[in-house]
């Protein structure tokens, strides 16, 4: 009796933000358990799930929606949203691809690859930027203008590649080497987590990540004490646009391939991860330790249901069901 | 009686809002409910609306135990509010927003136009509201939008009408306007419940008065058989009284300078400020006086005319720019308008001046902490932690941060547009003595209030604003009450030679 009085008591001193962390890291927790329990064994007695090369899958299958979703987390906190980044990552395994196997500017191989996957990230941060400065100074609903974006740069992408897969062979040419270079699962999942420490310092540290939350929370309040909101969701979405180009490079080296029909339903994926980790669509809350969180969710979850032999169908329901659980978790206690 | 609540409680979250309060309404009466901003007036208020369900405690309406589970239940009973906000739809028409939700309005899936002009007409004639039925809400002010909610109140044949603080965002004309209204109510026997922290119109209107204090009924007095400083003192718990400011010289030079400034809201506006003066800024709603403070932050540009600070003329384009020239402003709406309710109390404090407690974008906390500290202290801002959401302060608290916001710049001008609305007496008192320290530091600061003593107590001249226009300057010293509303309201023509 004492002892959970005690629990209750110093729960109560964490503050409301880390109570949210703490509650999906403890349903993360909870999934871990049930697939341990029901994973099966291998022929030596022990648990599948937990063998390493299993769980370093699951983190590499996670990293590139992962990578998406850490900037379409502070997208959403500033109450945006960004439905083009699938089409980003298209775009970029495209362009990747296209500049690696119809371009030979007679480069070293090393500067060669660091070009192509420049010119990919360019492209896709000025896609991103674009939204976002019509977001920003027309002041267009989000929603409209990242739906055009979703649909124009995904023909742009077909457009670029005439439509057909762009292949990147298992050779010793460029393309080749580029794709042995990323498409290792230290490099894929070294990337996301370097890349979530940087938007969790980004977000926690500094002034911009401040700003992006203000920004959210109060538009008003925002721009009466004097915040340059239309500097935030410029950035906001250009860094949206960036992480989709670099998952779009990490996918097109994993696949052997630009394909301008990758991607499709990433954002709602992103989306989904970020709304599990208790950031709130309307903006304003919301951390990155959250998002990842809601990322391995979904991950692990994917793996036992796989580990299972269940139908992937019934893996798409049990995942909206998921999400449905972990909002009204997040809904509960609070005040009305 | 007509309405008993006896040991009512409620608890939000494990926190007691409500515990053992108890209340009783005779019909015809108007009686107050006093407490200052966390007391659990509005909470109270709720329960009996029906809007919040209480934890426990007896119910009685005419003599009779009921359940209220809902506003609905309420409705049933002839129990109505009318909030602080008015919960209108302000893109429905005056006669839709009276049906909506009314069991006295017959419907049956279609609804015919003539029906609901038939239905609302007899209440807006009842509330002296002129626009007609099939205006929409959001074209009219806020004193008429009050009318639609007393009408929508008494077309739910309502015996019981809760008003939460409904003068907060009124001037006096149409303050006047509803206590005649009231008058007419209590005469026709509808008992009103009526929320505020404004002694004189309790004084006025009122019969009877209940204080509320930490949750708990305090006690209920008859309302000549009490004083204001009786009150106050059942209200905090402590004696009260009330000082007066002694005027300061503002012979200095000018800090900031308006000469025939022209905006869309604004039509020749000039005055000046000088350094250690408090300028008044008297007005009806839509007047013009948040205007000044639109233009002065650079959110309305100039159509004409110039700003001049310091004795340099200056263009701002942007609210970050004034703050940068040395200008503070508290926006008048501090939920809609300042604060970031989800953030915390040190962010919200110090979101306007983060620059110069980081280095290269990185935010150094213990230097922001630091920082927060000496408004936070100069203001007696009352917390358990700074990390806490600034949603969990009470309203006088919450205004402290903000005004925390505005003092961190050491700025040279600062404009407080009402600052002091709906919040409670000890937390007036704190802002009173704050704004006289900052004249005393040698500040310019203008003063925006819907409450005339207060800007006769601090201010020493006072501007009075109509149609985007200043209609007179006068001598806070010299002036009275009386003298400023008929300037606000009057024809310039009248008041030709008070100017």
């Amino acid at each position: 009796m004492k002892a959970s009085g005690a629990i209750i008591s110093s729960w109560k001193q964490i503050s409301g933000q880390n109570r949210d962390v703490l509650k999906t890291v403890g349903a993360l927790a909870v999934i871990c358990i049930l697939a341990v329990l029901l994973s099966p064994k291998s022929a030596d007695g022990s648990y599948i799930f937990l063998q390493l090369g299993n769980l370093t899958d699951i983190l590499r299958q996670v990293s590139i929606v992962g990578i998406i979703s850490l900037a379409m987390n502070f997208v959403i906190l500033t109450g945006g949203i960004d439905l083009s980044v699938g089409s980003i990552l298209a775009l970029s395994t495209t362009v990747v691809a296209l500049v690696l196997t119809r371009w030979q500017p007679g480069l070293s191989y090393s500067l060669e690859i660091a070009l192509a996957v420049f010119v990919a990230l360019a492209v896709s941060t000025a896609a991103g930027t674009l939204s976002g400065a019509v977001i920003a100074i027309f002041d267009v609903q989000p929603f409209v203008v990242t739906l055009a974006g979703m649909i124009g740069i995904r023909g742009l992408a077909k457009w670029l590649s005439s439509n057909a897969n762009v292949d990147v062979g298992f050779g010793q040419d460029v393309a080749s080497r580029f794709a042995e270079i990323f498409r290792g699962k230290a490099v894929t999942i070294g990337c996301y987590i370097v890349l979530a420490i940087i938007f969790a310092i980004l977000l926690g540290r500094t002034i911009f990540g401040r700003y992006v939350r203000a920004v959210g929370d109060n538009e008003r309040a925002a721009l009466y004490a004097g915040l340059p909101i239309r500097r935030i969701k410029l950035w906001v979405y250009s860094l949206s646009g960036l992480l989709a180009g670099f998952a779009g490079v990490l996918y097109a080296a994993e696949n052997h391939q630009g394909n301008p029909n990758a991607g499709v339903g990433y954002e709602l994926d992103a989306i989904a991860a970020v709304v599990i980790g208790g950031t709130q669509l309307s903006g304003g809350k919301g951390t990155v330790m959250g998002t990842i969180v809601g990322t391995l969710m979904i991950g692990v979850l994917t793996n036992m249901l796989r580990l299972n032999n269940i139908d992937s169908n019934v893996e798409m329901m049990v995942k909206g069901g998921i999400i449905l659980l972990a909002v009204a978790l997040q809904k509960q206690g609070k005040r009305v | 009686m007509i309405l008993q609540l006896s040991d009512i409680s409620k608890r939000f979250d494990g926190v007691r809002a409500l515990q053992g309060a108890s209340f009783s309404l005779v019909a015809g009466d108007v009686h107050a409910l006093m407490g200052e901003n966390g007391a659990g007036k509005s909470t109270l208020a709720k329960i009996i609306a029906g809007t919040i369900a209480s934890d426990g405690g007896e119910f009685l309406v005419e003599g009779s135990p009921v359940a209220v589970r809902g506003p609905q239940d309420a409705q049933r009973l002839g129990i109505s509010i009318i909030y602080q906000e008015l919960d209108l739809f302000p893109h429905l028409t005056v006669a839709e927003n009276l049906a909506i939700g009314n069991h006295q309005f017959k419907e049956s899936g279609f609804v015919r136009i003539t029906d609901l002009d038939h239905f609302a007409q007899p209440f807006l004639n009842q509330v002296g509201l002129t626009c007609g039925p099939r205006c929409e809400v959001r074209t009219l002010s806020m004193g008429e939008r009050q009318l639609v909610a007393i009408a929508r109140a008494l077309s739910m044949r309502a015996k019981i009408i809760l008003m939460d603080e409904p003068t907060s965002a009124l001037f006096d004309d149409s303050v006047e306007r509803l206590f005649n209204l009231i008058g007419a109510l209590k005469s026709q026997g509808v008992a009103i419940v009526y929320v505020s922290h404004k002694m004189d119109e309790i004084f006025r209107i009122c019969d009877r008065v209940t204080v509320m204090r930490d949750g708990k009924t305090i006690g209920t007095r008859a309302i000549h058989e009490v004083s204001s400083a009786e009150l106050i003192g059942m209200m905090i718990g402590r004696e009260w009284q009330a000082r007066d400011r002694k005027p300061s010289k503002s012979n200095q030079e000018a800090v900031l300078s308006f000469s025939g400034v022209k905006t869309a809201k604004l039509r020749d506006v000039s005055f000046d400020l000088h350094k250690g003066e408090v300028l008044g800024i008297a007005g009806l709603l839509g007047s013009g006086r948040t205007e000044i403070g639109f233009a002065l932050m650079g959110l309305d540009g100039l159509q004409n005319g110039r700003i001049d600070l310091r004795g340099k003329a200056m263009s701002i384009k942007s609210v970050k720019k004034a703050i940068d020239a040395g200008i503070r402003w508290l926006p008048e709406d501090r939920k809609l308008d300042g604060l970031m309710m989800q953030m915390t109390i040190l962010e919200n404090g110090t979101i306007s001046d983060l620059a110069p407690v980081s280095w290269l974008g990185f935010i150094n906390r213990r230097r922001e902490l630091k920082a927060a500290m000496s408004p936070f202290d100069a203001l007696s801002l009352k917390y358990s932690s700074t990390s806490l959401a600034v949603n969990t302060l009470s309203g006088g608290n919450q205004q402290k941060v903000l005004l925390s916001r505005c003092l961190l710049g050491n700025p040279d001008v600062v404009f407080l547009d009402d600052p002091t609305r709906g919040i409670d007496v000890g937390a007036k008192e704190d802002i009173y003595q704050l704004i006289e320290q900052l004249a005393s530091q040698g500040k310019g600061i203008l003063l925006v209030s819907s409450e005339l003593p207060e800007l006769l107590r601090c201010c020493d001249q006072i501007l009075v604003m109509k149609e985007g226009q200043i209609a007179a300057t006068v001598n806070a010293g010299q002036t009275t009450q009386q003298e400023i509303l008929t300037l606000a309201t009057h024809a310039p023509a009248v008041i030709g030679g008070l100017n």
